[in-house]
């Protein structure tokens, strides 16, 4: 059984957040949801000035305090160290969410259908699209998946239950990268097999300094970072946040 | 009319039709439907009609108002079965008049937590089925709704059932027809003879021994929902299951006096709810407002004092931020209430008036601090530098809470229309 990873090379993040519209798409998530968000972060005073990137995937943490406090076990840990949540035991509750120091959860607040970049029921839509589903909802994310065989997938998918990054569940059961890995242009992020020597994030953790967020709060992510940085202070800014709301 | 003078023999107007009930209960009625339309929006909508939003790139808070008023209504329900059960351990004869109102409020305090619970989740009708089938021990939220909602109920309820055999088979006497059949079902065969009121007395000692540990312990369980959490600022420690228990003593003992100077006046019980009782209320509140303001004082010195950056940050949030005005707000309705009741202790003058304006305002402190508990540490309290998030509830999350509050008052209506909420006293009866 594997144990995957991910390994975030800050030093090479340009911060384009292409693996954020990768994500959005291949996740099929609504406005305001980021299972993969990218930090733009500025220390210093002008003109002494910084500019720094940080991807914020899902930790996957080993320890996870979502984990512990589901009270239906929806959200739970797999074998292969994936942390999923079956939408369709969720009740909805959110305690994963206040519970996660990472604030790595979306809940969805209103029907994911009318939640989306455009509206699919726009007349002028209706005569591209031929009043088809959404051109874009990736039918992967409907399956079973894992020993458990729960709908673990994606997002978008009801109201009123929580979703958040898988790792894209639905690709790496096929043997493929998660969504964000494959499209970053810069080969910031690696994903792969931690028990395995040669993968590329054994190897990259061999060779580089590493840490992960939040190391002092127990949760033992699964999400290295490496690169010049430390963690982000106190001091750092966050710029062009992205507009989050519903 | 028999059956008009069979009800008229009935003590505290009970079911007689008077203005002030009539206005209550329609009132009451009234703004519960406000509630209910809101809710509805709510289900239809989902909770993006809620001011509620994701912690993080949303900046918002995921548990606002509902999940203060869970805790809330939870506390009342603990301290009202709490005082029932201390008067039944410690023997406070003189403070009987009061057990039954206690009870009452507990067991209708829980079911709105309960229904708070369930509004506040994203599906419901699916929790009610998956609660059951999949809950799980290890999640501190277990407790909210094991412990705490059964709990609750379930002592209430039986407390309630045996509190009030003795006036059922009093009322049963005095009334007739469907009414009758009511009273006897509760009287279960009561007759008041000496073997039957000293079993009745050892049940309901044993009773109390048993369910005053289960509540203090759900309590805590509530305080553990949050204390537990390492990875909200604010949150983590082992002061916040204690400091739950002796605010829902707070709010619960502030609901019983205000709640018992109404009934006072209303049923015209100045006999049983005489100065005495309120003396012993006012000094009970006394003592627990000044714990939790030593509590609260001796978390501030902590934070503030050796705090990490977050909890600092989360801290001046709080004293001088955006927060300040519910901080000082609850601080002072607090301290203020402690004065009052101080002073009457000191100078051994009881004033009703006094009292009622302390259960009134440590109240407001209770809603505000549990608001405090709740929000602040979502909205600044993310230990990634995301930005400082901002809630305010909106008009749905007031209006549902209020039909909260409207279907509390229209349970204790109801319930005074058809059963005694003050024991009936000793000298009526039999006649």
């Amino acid at each position: 059984m594997p144990r995957y990873g991910m390994v975030v090379d800050l030093d090479r993040c340009t911060g384009c957040r292409a693996c954020m519209q990768a994500c959005k798409v291949e996740n099929n998530t609504p406005r305001g949801s980021f299972f993969m968000h990218v930090f733009r972060f500025e220390t210093g005073e002008y003109p002494n000035t910084r500019i720094s990137f940080m991807p914020r995937p899902c930790m996957h943490c080993d320890n996870a305090p979502c984990v512990k406090v589901c009270p239906v076990g929806a959200r739970y840990k797999r074998a292969d160290g994936l942390v999923a949540t079956d939408f369709d035991r969720c009740i909805g509750c959110r305690y994963c969410e206040v519970a996660c120091p990472y604030g790595v959860n979306y809940f969805n607040w209103k029907s994911p259908n009318k939640n989306y970049y455009l509206n699919w029921e726009d007349p002028e839509l209706i005569q591209i699209t031929k009043g088809g589903r959404v051109p874009y909802s990736n039918p992967d994310l409907e399956n079973r998946y894992g020993k458990e065989q729960r709908r673990i997938a994606g997002g978008g998918h009801l109201k009123g239950v929580m979703e958040k990054c898988t790792f894209c569940v639905q690709r790496v059961e096929k043997g493929l990268q998660p969504a964000c890995v494959n499209t970053c242009p810069t080969f910031a992020l690696r994903f792969g097999d931690l028990d395995d020597p040669n993968s590329d994030v054994s190897l990259l953790l061999r060779q580089k300094q590493h840490f992960r967020l939040l190391e002092e709060v127990g949760t033992k992510p699964r999400v290295f970072y490496t690169g010049s940085q430390h963690p982000p202070g106190g001091d750092v800014r966050q710029i062009e946040e992205v507009q989050g709301r519903v | 009319m028999a059956t008009r003078a069979s009800v008229e023999r009935l003590p505290y107007g009970i079911g007689r039709w008077s203005a002030g009930w009539v206005a209550v209960t329609g009132l009451s009625l009234a703004v519960l439907a406000l509630g209910v339309f809101a809710f509805a929006r709510q289900l239809i909508e989902g909770e993006v009609v809620t001011g509620l939003r994701n912690i993080g790139t949303m900046g918002g808070a995921t548990w606002g108002l509902y999940v203060a008023f869970i805790v809330y209504f939870g506390g009342v329900s603990f301290a009202g079965i709490t005082i029932a059960a201390m008067i039944r351990l410690l023997n406070l004869k003189h403070l009987r008049p009061i057990s039954r109102m206690a009870l009452v409020l507990a067991v209708i305090s829980i079911i709105l937590a309960a229904l708070s619970v369930l509004i506040d989740l994203g599906q419901p009708f699916r929790a009610l089925i998956n609660l059951p089938l999949y809950g799980r021990p290890m999640s501190p939220f277990f407790g909210t709704f094991s412990v705490v909602i059964s709990g609750y109920l379930f002592a209430g309820l039986v407390y309630l059932y045996l509190d009030g055999r003795r006036d059922a088979a009093i009322c049963a006497e005095r009334s007739e027809g469907v009414r009758q059949t009511f009273y006897r079902l509760w009287a279960a065969g009561y007759r008041g003879t000496p073997a039957e009121r000293e079993r009745h007395q050892r049940a309901t000692f044993w009773l109390a021994i048993a369910i005053l540990p289960l509540l203090v312990i759900a309590t805590s369980t509530l305080g553990f929902v949050f204390g537990l959490q390492v990875g909200r600022p604010g949150w983590f420690g082992a002061l916040q299951a204690p400091g739950f228990v002796i605010l829902a003593g707070v709010s619960g003992v502030g609901h019983i006096i205000v709640l018992a100077a109404i009934l006072r006046r209303v049923l015209g019980a100045e006999d049983q709810l005489n100065p005495h009782v309120f003396q012993w209320l006012g000094n009970l509140l006394m003592i627990l407002t000044a714990t939790y303001l030593y509590f609260w004082a001796a978390e501030w010195v902590t934070t503030s004092y050796a705090g990490h950056h977050h909890e600092v940050a989360l801290s001046n949030a709080l004293l001088t931020g955006e927060y300040a005005w519910l901080f000082w707000l609850s601080v002072g309705s607090l301290l203020v209430p402690f004065l009052l009741l101080a002073r009457q202790f000191v100078t051994g003058q009881y004033r009703l008036g006094v009292m009622v304006v302390s259960g009134v305002l440590v109240n407001v402190a209770a809603i505000g601090k549990r608001i405090l508990i709740v929000i602040p540490s979502q909205t600044h309290g993310t230990l990634l530098p995301y930005g400082t998030g901002s809630y305010s509830p909106t008009w749905v999350e007031y209006s549902v809470v209020l039909g909260l509050l409207a279907l509390g008052a229209l349970l204790l209506t109801l319930f005074m229309r058809v059963f005694p909420i003050v024991e009936i006293p000793q000298y009526a009866e039999g006649g």
